[in-house]
Formats: structure tokens, C-alpha cells, sequence
């Protein structure tokens, strides 16, 4: 805690530089190894394209490939913001009714274990030829993971902090507001991180069963006509939204919860570096000092003054 | 300020069981309190002070007997007094200062008026430069403290506190309730305290109460009578010891159930 802040993060860049080196050396050597290899071995390009053939495909067809992605992203993002919406009503109320917990989370489980391919047709003959199928489709994927998650949190506090709002005359929704739902945020997060993934997987295949558009169909209509070359590269472009899409909530979670992360507040970060110049920090030193101040100031109230720090100064101890 | 008063009288809570038996949690207690007394219950672990709290604080529907504070029926009511449980129930996501100003917030009292009360006690309480600081970064004795300052900053006439030391270490407790002694006799509010420590029952209340294993009856009430502004050093009196003889002594004739009915009949006479 004494090495000032610049120190700090200095450090914390190198080591955070080493831990993306060292991957990223891995990964490339990977590409290389398999770039050569398909030359060398003269591997045909329907069968594996080179890594740089793939990446000249890219840029070559990006137009295209950005124009499917589009349409993709769309069903990505809504339906998984449908997936929350309903996920988040379906849990509340299984939370708050036994009864429903009973005859609906059965009937969640047992429609999980049927294929979405299965239903994904009968959901183009009820709803037609267009978005909202697939819509659906990808909410479907992406909806058991954060059902389970958002029920989990909700419920995983102990009767103790119930009590304990109950005591103060809580109303059920200040208990809701207050207490659940912070408490089940980090179940939440987890099932929203999970669902990211889901979603993306979930949007191409309601595109191989029912779509003219996106980048599954684009995938589709390319394996039909073996150009591999260019399903790789929808490949790599669909990985990486997914990757930066669980980015995206991660990054949330990051801001949601500064005290999950070890993270101060920003008042607390402010207070800190004001603090920083004469070696004072967050620990019980700090308070001793104060307090020991405090005892000067007011020599009438001595008795008090000392035994505060008294106590102040076992904390110390026991930190 | 006269207010606190707290008189319950013929109190019987059981636990329902699947064998249609029953525990019986609680057997005929009566405790009263005056404004401002400080009481301690002492028992054996398990014995249902716990359950006579949950009780008082309203959380739990005895199956007889009143429970009164000041004149006003609280059996069931919820929100007549300030609780504080064995864990200092700190919401991790919450600074310090918005953890103890969490009482009058759910009552839906203005924040910047309870925000500055509270800031002004956190000298008080030892908490003062760790007010933004999240609950995960303090020390037992501080989340107790800040738990504490929650609780009187409920404004209720009666504190209920449930062993709120049990679980610091005993240099960290000595100096904690003799700070808490302070604290009382400063906000002047009715305390009880459940406790399993002899010396700190003595050393903190004006009348203890010694309580039986299951179901809990009052073995025997100690009345204090030692100078309501204390020191330490009391604990190492003549009158002290001779306190503590007798609290030991009732707790030893728990294990005895015939002497039950002998000091039943004195808690009842007591009370009259």
C-alpha cells in the first residue's frame, strides 16, 4: 500500500503486457505453423484455406461479410435482450411463487433438452419468413442459462438478511430493490456472460434453418458451394463479435460492481490520492492518527478519545 | 427521555415439528425493562435467546403471552425497535456511510438529513475516513462498530443485540464493550444483550438474566448494583466477584433440572 500510485500501475502494465504476450506469441506461432503447413503439404483450399488466404478473403469481401454481419448482429442483440426480459420475469416469479416455481422450472428443464433445430421450423410456419423467427430462436438458446443464473442469485440469500430487513419494516419491494437483487448480481452477470456466447450460436443456426440473409446464411449457401475459404472467414468475424460481445458485459460487470473487483469508489479514489503525498493510506494508521488528533483537540472527553483508540488500534492488529 | 420500556410477560414460543410435537423454544419468561436500563440475557448456546429476540423485534408470533413496549402491543409488528443480529449483516455493495444510514433510508426519511447525523457519530464510532470505504475492507471490529452505528441511527427507543462480540478476539471484545458501555450511556437508549461471557454481562447491564437450556426460563435474575459510570478496573472488584458467583451459580444449577422450579418461583416473585 506505501509504493505510490505511479509505481503502481507502471508495474501493473508489465504485467499485464507479459500476459497478453505471451498468448498472443502462442497463437501466432499456431497460425504460422498452420500456414506453412497447408503450403507446404499442398492442401487444397476447400478442404483447409491458409490463414492468410482466409485473411485475404476478409478484406476482399468485407463489404459483404460487414453487410450479413449487420443482420446477424441485429438477431444477436435482440434476442438476447428478449432472453433477459423474459428470463428476468420468469425467475422473479419463480422466486416469489412456490407454485409456479413447481409447475413452470420442470417444464423450462424438460424444453431445454428439445433441440431449437427442431422447433426452429415450426417457428418460420407460425411467424413467417422473416426476423422474428430467428429472433426467437436465439432468445430460446440464450434464455436456460440466464433463467437458472438470475433464480440462483435471487435466491441465494440466507434468511438472516430477510430478517434483518424485516426488522427495520422493509416493504417487500425495498427488500427487493435493496437487498435481493444487488446480492444476485453476480449470479446475474455470470448467466448474462454465458448467454453472450449462446446468443451468437443461437442467431446462426435460426439462419441455417430460415433466413435469405446473415452471416449463418452466408455460411450455409458458402459450405454448399465449397467455399471454405470464405466460411472461415465468416467464422473469424462471427468469434470475434462474440468475443468482444462478452467483452462488452464483462466490462459492465466491471462497472456495476466496483466492490466484487477490489475496486475503490470514485470519492474513495480521490480521497486516496490526495492522501498519497504524505504515505497515508486506506489501513488503520491513518484513523490513529486522526483519532489521536481528535484526543488533543478535546482533552475533556480523554477517557473516550482513548479508548477509541484502543480499539482502532487492535484493528490495526488484526489487519 | 422515557421511552423503551419493554414488558413481556408469559411468554411461550414453540416450534411446529413434522411429528405434531413440537419444540418448545421458550417456557413462561417474563422480563421487564425501565427507559434506558441496559438488561443482558446469558445462557447456554441454543438455549432460545435468539428466538426470545426474533420475538421482540417482531419477526416471530410466540404462541402466548404479551410482549409490550412502551404500552404498545409489538407481538408480530415489526419496526419498534433496532436490531442487531450475531452477523453484522454489512451490504457488501454499500459504503459505510450508506450502510448505516440504510434505518432511516428504508423509512423513508430525507438522506441528506440522516447522512449528516451520521457522518457527524463517525468519529464516534471509530469509523471516521472510512466512510466510503466497502464493508470487504474493514476490520471485525470495525464492521461492528458500523453495525452498531446503523442500529442507533434506526432512532428505535429499544436495541436488541444478539452476541454482537462473539466472534472477535478477546482483546478486540474487551475493548469493544467497554466502548459500547460509553455508547449506551451516551444515546441513553434500552439495550438487551445476549451473551454467553459472564464478565461482560456484569461489567456492560444493570440486571442479567441468567436463562436455562431448552426451553428457556429465567433461572435467575442478578440485579447490578455496582456505579452506572464504570471502569474497567470494576471488574476487578469485591462486588464484582461476588456478581459473578452468583450468575455462575445459576448457570450451574441449570444443569440441575430439579432446582428449576426454586428459581422460577423467584423470577416470578421478582416480577411481582
Amino acid at each position: 500500500m506505501s509504493i505510490s500510485s505511479e509505481t503502481q500501475s507502471r508495474s501493473r502494465y508489465g504485467v499485464r503486457a507479459r500476459e497478453v504476450a505471451a498468448p498472443a506469441l502462442l497463437m501466432f506461432l499456431c497460425l504460422a505453423v498452420w500456414d506453412v503447413a497447408v503450403r507446404l503439404l499442398d492442401v487444397p483450399a476447400f478442404v483447409l484455406p491458409a490463414p492468410t488466404a482466409i485473411l485475404a478473403t476478409m478484406v476482399q469481401d468485407r463489404a459483404l461479410i460487414f453487410s450479413q454481419l449487420q443482420i446477424t448482429m441485429f438477431e444477436i442483440v435482440t434476442g438476447y435482450f428478449l432472453a433477459i426480459i423474459v428470463g428476468f420475469c420468469v425467475s422473479v416469479a419463480i422466486v416469489y411463487s412456490a407454485a409456479f416455481r413447481r409447475g413452470v422450472l420442470p417444464l423450462i428443464v424438460a424444453a431445454q433438452t428439445i433441440p431449437v433445430i427442431a422447433i426452429a421450423p415450426i417457428l418460420v410456419i407460425w411467424f413467417g419468413y422473416n426476423y422474428v423467427p430467428r429472433v426467437i430462436i436465439t432468445a430460446l438458446v440464450a434464455f436456460f442459462p440466464l433463467a437458472i443464473s438470475f433464480v440462483t442469485g435471487l435466491r441465494a440469500l440466507e434468511a438472516e438478511w430477510i430478517n434483518f430487513f424485516r426488522s427495520l419494516n422493509a416493504t417487500p419491494l425495498q427488500i427487493f430493490f435493496k437487498l435481493r437483487f444487488p446480492a444476485a448480481l453476480p449470479n446475474i452477470f455470470a448467466g448474462l456472460k454465458v448467454a453472450t456466447t449462446l446468443a451468437v450460436v443461437g442467431a446462426t443456426i435460426s439462419e441455417w434453418v430460415g433466413a435469405s440473409a446473415g452471416l449463418g446464411y452466408l455460411m450455409a449457401q458458402d459450405s454448399a458451394q465449397i467455399n471454405t475459404t470464405r466460411v472461415f472467414a465468416s467464422l473469424v468475424v462471427l468469434g470475434s463479435c462474440g468475443m468482444a460481445f462478452f467483452a462488452i458485459i464483462s466490462m459492465i460487470e466491471w462497472l456495476t460492481m466496483p466492490w466484487a473487483f477490489g475496486r475503490l469508489n470514485r470519492s474513495q479514489w480521490r480521497r486516496r490520492n490526495r492522501e498519497q503525498a504524505s504515505d497515508a493510506n486506506l489501513s488503520s494508521t491513518a484513523t490513529e492518527h486522526r483519532l489521536g488528533r481528535a484526543a488533543e483537540a478535546e482533552p475533556r472527553d480523554r477517557v473516550t478519545a482513548t479508548l477509541t483508540r484502543t480499539v482502532s488500534g487492535n484493528n490495526g492488529r488484526i489487519k | 427521555m422515557n421511552v423503551g420500556r419493554l414488558e413481556i410477560s408469559h411468554l411461550r414460543v414453540r416450534y411446529s415439528a413434522p411429528d405434531g410435537q413440537g419444540l418448545i423454544a421458550i417456557e413462561n419468561v417474563d422480563l421487564s425493562l425501565r427507559a434506558s436500563e441496559f438488561a443482558a440475557i446469558i445462557g447456554p448456546s441454543g438455549c432460545g435467546k435468539s428466538t426470545l429476540l426474533n420475538v421482540v423485534a417482531g419477526l416471530l408470533l410466540p404462541d402466548s403471552g404479551a410482549v409490550r413496549l412502551d404500552e404498545r402491543d409489538v407481538v408480530g409488528r415489526p419496526g419498534g425497535v433496532a436490531y442487531m443480529m450475531q452477523r453484522d449483516l454489512l451490504l457488501p455493495w454499500r459504503s459505510v456511510l450508506d450502510n448505516v444510514v440504510l434505518g432511516p433510508e428504508l423509512a423513508g426519511v430525507p438522506q441528506l438529513q440522516s447522512r449528516r447525523t451520521a457522518r457527524a457519530l463517525l468519529k464516534r464510532f471509530g469509523l471516521e475516513g472510512f466512510e466510503n470505504v466497502y464493508p470487504a475492507a474493514l476490520s471485525g471490529g470495525m464492521r461492528q462498530r458500523a453495525a452498531l452505528l446503523r442500529t442507533i441511527l434506526c432512532e428505535r427507543p429499544l436495541i436488541l443485540l444478539d452476541e454482537p462480540f462473539g466472534a472477535l478476539d478477546a482483546l478486540t471484545r474487551a475493548a469493544m464493550s467497554e466502548w459500547l458501555l460509553g455508547i449506551q450511556r451516551e444515546f441513553r437508549r434500552t439495550m438487551i444483550l445476549i451473551t454467553h461471557d459472564p464478565d461482560e454481562a456484569i461489567y456492560l447491564s444493570d440486571r442479567v438474566y441468567v436463562a436455562t437450556p431448552r426451553p428457556m426460563q429465567i433461572a435467575g435474575i442478578v440485579d447490578v448494583r455496582l456505579p452506572r459510570d464504570r471502569h474497567r478496573d470494576v471488574t476487578l472488584t469485591p462486588e464484582f466477584a461476588a456478581h459473578k458467583r452468583e450468575v455462575l451459580a445459576y448457570l450451574q444449577q441449570e444443569r440441575d433440572p430439579a432446582d428449576w422450579s426454586n428459581n422460577r418461583r423467584r423470577a416470578g416473585r421478582y416480577d411481582e
